[in-house]
């Protein structure tokens, strides 16, 4: 009774942690920009975390430059299962512009399995929000899964 | 005090300011770029769009058919800018950025929009007519650089090598003096030198086209039989067979 409680609560309250791996900062605003009031992704229960533990759901964006690669594996070690990795705008998945550059590493996806990919350059807000969506959806499935 | 209240009551009486975003879908302002449509009915395969895009999202994949070739494009929206470049450079304007943001997907391959583009190459040789102004919009827009206007020595060449017959200068001449030249008709020439008449040649005629007489040291042929199928090149002994233009 009380774990179903908790279950119930914890799939509307998904927790946000958002590592920045050398991204212009366009995907960053936008991300910000999503739980402004004119947005509000507070609506479904999104919250920006300030830490990796307590966090459900990991937003990277950026192309993984060599700088930050240690720091984005050590970043997603810490986050508790079940969790799930979006990526933001065309960088971390395919490094954008700057791929074959000598100082970035990307894709994520030779670090981490990615769950939901949000595509534009920067994605527009609503999308971030669609993104984020299903992200918590899976979020859900994962939990239950993990439950059983 | 009075002032702020105000402000405080005609507030309490708005509405949120929040866009009720999945209940009621928002609509992209005009001009945003987002997901990629390409029409392979009105490409030409120029190669314009794929040497422009910076992050080298587009890729052409090349299969032959009995017609021309079929060109299969990929646009990788993972790894594009939405800078709109392709869509600009497209001279027949088959690409369109078009208004749909919603590209989320669990699976990249859902974010790769394509097209398969049909296309005819033509058989001859590009030429230049006797109209040329030597404005230089051929070289221009040519996407191979292969084309060489003088405009001072009013001299215009191409290289062959480098033409991919895609047809951009030929829409881009202002003078309509450019074109694809018909393939010159061809005959299977005999050099009565080389000849010893041995008749392999008649022999491995498909048509019959050939007609040898050892004897009287005669080679003829039926150029309305021939079909130009260049066997009897291939078998003669003393390569003494060629095409040669009619």
């Amino acid at each position: 009774m009380f774990k179903k409680m908790v279950a119930a609560s914890a799939a509307k309250s998904p927790w946000i942690y958002h590592i920045n791996t050398g991204s212009c900062n366009g995907c960053d605003i936008e991300l910000v920009a999503v739980l402004t009031p004119r947005y509000d992704a507070e609506r479904f229960g999104f919250k920006l975390a300030g830490s990796p533990r307590h966090a459900d759901i990991v937003v990277v964006s950026g192309p993984v430059t060599s700088q930050s690669k240690e720091r984005l594996i050590r970043t997603l070690e810490q986050v508790p299962e079940p969790k799930v990795v979006v990526t933001l705008g065309s960088c971390p998945k395919s490094g954008n512009v700057f791929k074959g550059s000598y100082s970035v590493e990307c894709p994520v996806d030779k670090y981490t399995h990615v769950d939901v990919s949000i595509a534009g350059c920067t994605p527009k807000p609503e999308a971030v929000i669609e993104g984020l969506y299903k992200a918590a959806q899976i979020l859900k499935e994962k939990r239950e899964a993990m439950n059983k | 005090m009075i002032p702020f209240l105000k402000v405080a009551l005609s507030n309490l009486f708005k509405k949120p300011s929040t866009r009720n975003f999945p209940a009621h879908n928002v609509e992209a302002k005009p001009a945003y770029r987002g997901r990629i449509s390409f029409d392979g009915e009105k490409c030409r395969n120029c190669g314009m769009c794929v040497k422009v895009c910076s992050p080298a999202a587009i890729t052409r994949t090349e299969i032959d058919t009995p017609e021309g070739k079929d060109i299969k494009f990929e646009f990788d929206l993972t790894s594009c800018t939405f800078c709109g470049m392709c869509q600009d450079f497209c001279d027949e304007k088959a690409i369109t950025l078009t208004d749909d943001y919603h590209m989320v997907a669990t699976d990249a391959k859902d974010l790769i929009s394509s097209g398969v583009a049909h296309i005819t190459v033509p058989k001859g040789k590009l030429v230049c007519g006797d109209d040329c102004v030597y404005c230089t919009l051929c070289a221009k827009k040519c996407p191979e650089g292969a084309i060489t206007v003088d405009r001072a020595a009013k001299t215009w060449s191409v290289d062959h090598d480098k033409c991919t017959k895609c047809g951009t200068c030929v829409s881009a001449c202002p003078k309509k003096t450019l074109s694809f030249e018909d393939p010159k008709p061809q005959v299977v020439a005999l050099d009565s030198e080389k000849c010893v008449y041995c008749t392999l040649c008649a022999k491995k005629c498909p048509e019959g086209a050939i007609t040898v007489d050892r004897a009287a040291k005669t080679w003829e042929i039926d150029t309305g039989a021939c079909i130009l199928c260049g066997k009897c090149i291939d078998n003669c002994p003393k390569k003494a067979l060629s095409f040669k233009d009619a």
